[in-house]
């Protein structure tokens, strides 16, 4: 099979997987108790406000109807009011989006770059001090519960030392809005991106780092690497060009998914730090029976990660030219 | 969980520290199965089932799940099996409100300052037309002599008589027992002493009030800024708002009537008290001389008069003005001739329709109101909207030329997810005060660091618990007055609470004084009379202990 059979074949699973994703999420949000009158109820809602309310939003109609309808409106790329604001979904979720990406990729970047690197030289100094300590830390990273590495560096960084704000995007009363440049390529918001950011590079540190030092350490004892050695390139090369290189090919599965999962906004990194993301909006919409919303965000998120996926099978072909289209 | 709770409170219990009769709680059963003589019926039918006791998650209300586990303990320690059942806020309220699928519910009802008059407990959360799907008559509680007075407080405009009504109907409530009455749940909202002054907690909402908004002042700049644990969900006064966002409406919007730091209503746009004439079915008001706009045109008669046919228009707030029949205007005057008498017109319409500009919404289409976006929100308020971006913050600046303008120049909503978040936000200086009770352990944080103080406040709200009177047993007065008697409100208040709040016996709370009834029969934690309560109601118990209905019932 070719690359472009292979491809179109992908493509048309995609389809079907992007197709069961969101009729999955169709349920599973109706079928949760209460809806979007709920909220509104003990502040003085009437009944009759309540019926005409779940009649305006169609939720009166048969489960079916209401599928049929939101498919279709989806197919022609439109997400919808929310139930809640009334305002268009897109709307209300661009912004947040773009603050996650910013702020978590950031976080995973930092992360894969200090991982591979540090995993690469653990693996090549192995038995050394500096691996023993190296798995120390990583385990010890990767056993941290996201809300505890953020309140520790908001005690030290912010209640402490004073250093970094406690929390928000930017320093509050200043102009809102603005281009993307405006809004995250000011020194403030740096200031504002640190800490959260650190923690996010803390938590998804351990996963790179142990599955590089892993690969490494099957590469170097593979003949090639001998090879070369006795080939008499200088160690640098043979670390980065050839056994870290050759190791990198686990990682990019690794960081698909992980990208994906990331994208949907880490909740807990965004209450911690206050950052007005995915997550925190996901919560609100799930809480509050907002299901536009919360389809929206959830359909983002999940398409992050199968579209992921679906170029990490792309690199594999390109990275390693063994891999076969099947 | 339920495990650690018990035993804290039985080591409360032998320590001796709630000073009620507790000694025979947890003691063995003896002979008659209940473990302090009362025999109950001699013989007995069908054991009583389960009850379904639906519950708010300690995620929603720590407190208020603590508070249910200790009343389950005690309905378990007089034979009852009770099934707990754990939800979130929406599920609690589908399910008890508007499904009414449930036995027992624990539940709160909010104070806000509408609700000073008492007409909402009286009448809406009692009255038997209330009991459908959704309606705030949960239990279903349908007395006759209780409508009746519920309905004659609606038509007495002479307040000592409607005194006497309510006084009535709050007993008659208190004996037969639809709900538990638990406690008004006041609180703290802390603030940073050292950075801002002039801060006017009030009655029901704390920090959150209109009046203090409207003082809070800074000690440095010209900023203040609140944090919130959750966003508003729109500025429009026309949409379903909750009450975080009436809060903030009524900055930017005025009304003829505001209800007042004493919880009366007090003129506002109104230049002065309204005339009430025919018996209470005529109301006159004269407006203030010189208010404009926020974009500089002048609020006029018409626009008032345009405001009230606006909400009559409105498929949402419609009903909120139903009781008005016919609206005249002449020179700076409306009057509102009523279709019946409504004796809480004043703080429950007058005080709640908030002026619309008419250059601005007169355009507007009923079913389009809801979903209207006036970019600027121009109001007549003290505040002016200045900007928003949602999840991040909401800036409002002062009203030079209002009548009353604030005294902060600027003033910043920050909504966040978690107040213990923004307690921290708090600590280090970027936000001034919070609109919400913060994690107990801040309480002592507080205390000791000198720029912070809390500001105390007390509810008229408060949390219940509901018993379906449409299912037996809760049909039986005696069932009813039992499980209430089951109810630890004092150790709630006092070890829960940590003291924040007052517990109460009545749908009145004492913090409303005019209205309140201090001579109802109260129910404090007392598994004697619980038992009691059910043998005279002809309920009895087996060898195990377990509560049965009686023979003859």
């Amino acid at each position: 099979m070719g690359l472009r059979e292979y491809v179109i074949r992908r493509l048309l699973q995609l389809v079907v997987t992007f197709w069961a994703f969101f009729t999955l999420l169709f349920v599973l949000f109706r079928l949760v108790p209460g809806d979007p009158t709920s909220m509104f109820i003990l502040d003085g809602m009437t009944p009759e406000q309540r019926e005409q309310r779940i009649a305006e939003l169609g939720l009166d109609q048969p489960l079916h109807v209401q599928y049929v309808e939101y498919i279709s409106q989806l197919l022609t790329g439109d997400f919808g009011q929310s139930f809640i604001y009334r305002e268009p979904v897109i709307d209300i979720i661009i912004v947040r989006f773009m603050n996650t990406i910013v702020l978590m990729g950031t976080a995973l970047f930092f992360a894969y770059l200090i991982g591979l690197t540090f995993g690469a030289l653990m693996g090549w100094w192995r038995g050394s001090k500096f691996e023993r300590g190296g798995i120390v830390v990583t385990l010890a990273a990767r056993s941290s519960p996201e809300f505890w590495v953020g309140i520790v560096l908001l005690s030290v960084f912010v209640f402490w030392l004073g250093w970094f704000p406690s929390g928000g995007m930017r320093t509050t009363g200043g102009e809102l809005g603005g281009g993307f440049l405006a809004r995250y390529g000011s020194t403030d918001f740096l200031r504002h991106l640190f800490l959260p950011a650190l923690t996010g590079a803390i938590v998804f540190m351990a996963t790179p780092t142990l599955l590089m030092r892993n690969t490494m350490l099957d590469v170097l004892n593979a003949d090639f690497i001998e090879i070369k050695k006795a080939e008499g390139l200088p160690e640098r090369t043979v670390l980065y060009r050839h056994a870290a290189r050759n190791s990198v090919l686990p990682i990019v599965t690794v960081m698909a998914i992980a990208t994906g999962a990331a994208m949907g906004g880490s909740v807990v990194i965004e209450t911690v730090f206050n950052w007005p993301g995915m997550g925190r909006e996901m919560v609100r919409a799930v809480n509050s029976n907002d299901y536009p919303v919360a389809m929206a965000a959830f359909f983002l998120m999940g398409s992050v990660v199968i579209i992921m996926n679906f170029l990490a099978d792309l690199a594999y072909v390109y990275l390693d030219p063994r891999v076969e289209y099947e | 969980m339920a495990f650690r709770k018990k035993n804290r409170r039985e080591f409360i219990r032998a320590a001796g520290a709630t000073g009620l009769a507790i000694g025979v709680a947890g003691c063995s059963s003896n002979g008659d199965g209940n473990g302090n003589g009362v025999s109950g019926a001699e013989e007995l039918g069908e054991q009583i089932r389960e009850l379904n006791f639906v519950v708010p998650t300690s995620g929603v209300n720590q407190f208020r799940n603590e508070l249910a586990n200790m009343v389950a303990a005690n309905w378990r320690e007089i034979g009852i099996d009770v099934d707990f059942e754990e939800l979130d806020f929406s599920a609690h309220v589908d399910k008890a409100v508007v499904q009414q699928d449930f036995d027992a519910s624990l539940l709160g009802w909010g104070g806000t300052p509408e609700r000073i008059d008492p007409h909402t407990f009286i009448y809406d959360m009692h009255h038997s037309d209330n009991m459908g799907e959704g309606g705030r008559n949960t239990p279903g509680y349908s007395n006759p002599e209780y409508d009746e007075l519920a309905e004659l407080q609606v038509t007495q405009p002479d307040e000592e008589e409607r005194q006497q009504t309510v006084y009535e109907a709050q007993e008659i409530i208190a004996r037969d027992q639809p709900r538990a009455y638990i406690a008004n749940e006041g609180g703290i909202h802390p603030y940073a002493s050292g950075r801002i002054t002039g801060i006017e907690p009030t009655l029901g909402e704390g920090l959150n009030s209109f009046w203090n908004m409207i003082s809070v002042e800074p000690l440095e700049g010209d900023t203040v800024t609140m944090g919130y644990p959750s966003e508003i969900i729109s500025l429009n006064p026309m949409q379903d708002l909750a009450t975080p966002d009436r809060q903030f409406v009524r900055l930017i919007y005025d009304q003829l009537f505001r209800i007042g730091t004493d919880g009366l209503p007090t003129p506002w746009a109104a230049a002065d008290e309204p005339e009430i004439e025919d018996g209470g079915r005529t109301y006159t008001v004269e407006i203030r001389d010189g208010m404009t706009f926020h974009d500089g045109e002048d609020l006029t008669i018409d626009d008032v008069e345009f405001t009230y046919n606006l909400y009559a228009d409105s498929p949402t707030y419609g009903s909120l003005v139903d009781v008005i029949g016919e609206i005249e205007t002449s020179g700076n005057e409306i009057t509102f001739h009523l279709e019946e008498e409504y004796a809480p017109f004043v703080a429950n319409v007058l005080g709640q329709v908030y002026l619309f500009p008419e250059h601005i919404w007169g355009d507007v289409e009923p079913e389009e109101l809801s979903d209207f976006e006036d970019e600027n929100w121009v109001g007549s308020g003290p505040f002016m909207f200045e900007d928003w971006e949602r999840q991040s913050e909401l800036q409002l600046r002062a009203f030079d030329d209002h009548f009353n303008p604030p005294n902060t120049e600027r003033f910043i909503r920050i909504p966040g997810s978690d107040v213990a978040q923004q307690f921290g936000a708090l600590e280090s200086g970027s936000i001034d005060f919070i609109g919400a009770i913060p994690q107990p352990t801040a309480l002592a944080r507080i205390d000791e660091d000198d720029d912070l103080d809390g500001a105390d406040f007390e509810d008229i709200g408060y949390v219940k618990i509901a018993y379906n009177m449409r299912r037996e047993p809760f049909d039986n007065v005696n069932f009813r007055r039992a499980l209430s008697y089951c109810v630890p409100k004092t150790e709630y208040v006092d070890f829960v609470r940590d003291g924040m709040g007052t517990v109460t016996h009545s749908t009145i709370s004492e913090h409303n004084e005019f209205w309140h009834n201090p001579d109802v029969e109260e129910f404090d934690e007392d598994l004697d009379a619980a038992r009691a309560e059910l043998e005279e109601g002809g309920f009895g118990w087996d060898d195990d202990g377990a509560l049965h209905f009686g023979a003859d019932q």
